[in-house]
């Protein structure tokens, strides 16, 4: 009973991991840019593929795999600032959500013909080995989803702490006239957003994809739960949002194990508008920027 | 004379059957089912229209209501043989009290939020028809629904019945007073409030009469098809109502009658397979969105007031 709730808790925090990386780049993109990216789950699943292309169509190892598919993403971030947000920054948020909702149709379905339907499995050497500490088992690759997160979001601390790209970042979502004023360039510092925002997505995505499956739609539920994970947290603000989402994922875990796993994402659904509708200012106060 | 135009279209629209015999007898069977289709999706647009283009709330749910009412009847049909049109009554109801009960709490979200909150909860009703298999047989889909009617004309006349009813709410509800109270609260809700227009008030009017009508439009459509699925009330609906009133023009009769008509015609003539319409829908959306949000009703009135000066 114990090793079970046990096994749950890494799972959920695993989840949480996932949930975690992809949520703080949402977080990211509604604090410089003040505006939510409804496609940003389908950047998680462009970035599963490209690593399934490159780790099992050209074979490459599993670090340099993950290494094209962030590469990958980071050049279709900019790519996306550059023509898609660049026309929708200065319009209402209407315009914003129809259309990053448009762009998350035209990927899913353009993965479904591409890919096709049938889910995508990437095993590692690490995902089929099992740990076994004293009767609790886990998969090896779970450790590392861990451990790396840990990493990307300390790195992801610094960046936007030390660096001054990362400094401009924190001055928009403070306050973006203003910095346009003192001659921030405030599109150059969005494009570095989506590109550190796309990033993050593909490492989650090279991360849990030897654990989970890949298949086209997976990013709509992602997007929604990410989100979840971003108002919970206090509306852009990314600390808030990690801890948000290893909540989440723990919430989910427990939910399908012991609750019902059927409706596990009904129950995370339901959570999310009650947690809106109770706290819309977030769990962790009101606090905006990153 | 624009009285006159309007008669002789209502005339043409009433009269198709009969023209498509005419002019491609060979074709009628099919011509006359993808009209079938555009009238029920002009019915579907315009109940959404009354949600996101008159009291401007961007929701999401809409699926929602469209598959309550759809299983309603059906469900009511097959299991305990309710006639036609109490049951299609019955759909209207419920799906108006969903919306009632899911509304309430959803309206208390603004913007962003609430457009999340809505799509969860049509997230959640999709979720829920394919897993309560004991109700709905979930994947297996409801089957066997009666047919009220069996000739193809005649299943015309009826959903062309159905349009002529919601097409009356929907001028009744944004003409005169009503209209203008709506249309205060999605321009300027504080002031509307300052002005006693309670803006929550006339939000959920519009919210439950869109969902009832959806639901109605729902019946009537599992119905026709006698058989409904899950599939029938994902994202995939939202998307297509979303491309059929922002590609005619939010906010306006003739724009959403003109969307619905391109958007089903559209699909027809370049036959393609579902996934590629929907990559196209999708592109077609972001680029209608970003380049022309009043859509081809705009572009009309633009080039009309540019030709009479």
């Amino acid at each position: 009973m114990l090793m079970d709730v046990l096994e749950q808790l890494v799972h959920g925090l695993t989840l949480g991991s996932m949930y975690a990386m992809v949520a703080a780049g949402l977080a990211l993109m509604l604090g410089v840019a003040r505006l939510i990216n409804f496609a940003h789950g389908e950047f998680f699943m462009l970035g599963a593929y490209a690593f399934w292309y490159g780790y099992r169509q050209l074979e490459l190892p599993y670090a340099v795999a993950g290494a094209l598919a962030v590469a990958v993403m980071v050049l279709w971030g900019l790519a996306y600032q550059r023509t898609v947000i660049r026309a929708i920054l200065p319009r209402s948020w209407h315009v914003q959500l129809i259309a990053t909702l448009a762009t998350s149709i035209v990927l899913t379905n353009l993965a479904i013909i591409v890919f096709g339907t049938q889910p995508k499995e990437v095993p590692t050497a690490l995902s089929s080995r099992i740990l076994d500490v004293g009767g609790f088992r886990m998969a090896a690759q779970r450790l590392l989803v861990l451990a790396g997160a840990l990493v990307i979001f300390w790195a992801l601390h610094r960046f936007v702490t030390r660096t001054r790209a990362g400094r401009a970042m924190r001055a928009m979502s403070q306050n973006r006239e203003a910095c346009a004023v003192v001659g921030v360039d405030v599109q150059q510092v969005a494009l570095v957003t989506f590109g550190l925002s796309a990033a993050l997505a593909a490492a989650a995505a090279t991360l849990v994809s030897p654990l989970f499956n890949i298949f086209p739609d997976m990013g709509t539920g992602l997007t929604l739960k990410a989100f979840a994970a971003v108002v919970a947290g206090g509306f852009g603000y990314v600390n808030g949002a990690i801890a948000a989402s290893f909540l989440i994922g723990i919430t989910e875990a427990l939910a399908g194990s012991y609750l019902s796993y059927q409706y596990k994402d009904a129950i995370a659904f339901l959570v999310m508008i009650a947690v809106l509708l109770w706290r819309p200012q977030g769990l962790f106060g009101r606090r905006l920027g990153i | 004379m624009r009285r006159a135009a309007r008669l002789a279209l209502v005339g043409v629209a009433v009269a198709a059957p009969w023209l498509v015999a005419r002019v491609a007898p060979g074709q009628q069977r099919y011509v006359v089912h993808v009209l079938i289709f555009t009238v029920l999706f002009a019915a579907l647009a315009l109940s959404y229209d009354l949600v996101v283009g008159h009291v401007g709330a961007l929701s999401l749910a809409h699926p929602a209501f469209f598959g309550v009412g759809a299983y309603t009847a059906a469900l009511l049909a097959t299991r305990a043989g309710w006639p036609f049109l109490a049951d299609v009554l019955a759909a209207v109801v419920l799906a108006g009290a969903v919306a009632l009960v899911a509304g309430v709490p959803l309206f208390r979200l603004t913007e962003h939020a609430f457009a999340v909150g809505t799509l969860a909860f049509a997230l959640v009703a999709w979720i829920v028809a394919t897993n309560w298999v004991d109700v709905t047989r979930g994947p297996l889909c409801v089957t066997g629904i009666p047919k009220p009617v069996t000739t193809l004309p005649a299943w015309y006349w009826l959903a062309l019945g159905a349009l002529g009813v919601v097409l009356l709410l929907y001028r009744g509800m944004t003409t005169f007073r009503l209209g203008r109270a709506l249309h205060a609260v999605r321009d300027n809700a504080p002031l509307a409030a300052a002005a006693g227009i309670d803006p929550l008030r006339y939000r959920m009017l519009a919210f439950v009469a869109g969902g009832a009508l959806a639901g109605g439009v729902g019946g009537i459509y599992a119905h026709y098809l006698s058989v409904f699925c899950p599939e029938e009330m994902t994202i995939a609906l939202t998307v297509n109502l979303l491309v059929i009133v922002f590609l005619g023009g939010v906010g306006t009769l003739r724009g959403v009658l003109v969307g619905a008509v391109l958007f089903t015609a559209l699909p027809e003539v370049l036959r393609l397979a579902p996934t590629w319409r929907l990559v196209i829908y999708g592109a077609l959306l972001l680029v209608i969105v970003i380049r022309s949000p009043q859509g081809l009703d705009g572009l009309f009135r633009r080039a009309a007031s540019a030709s009479g000066r």
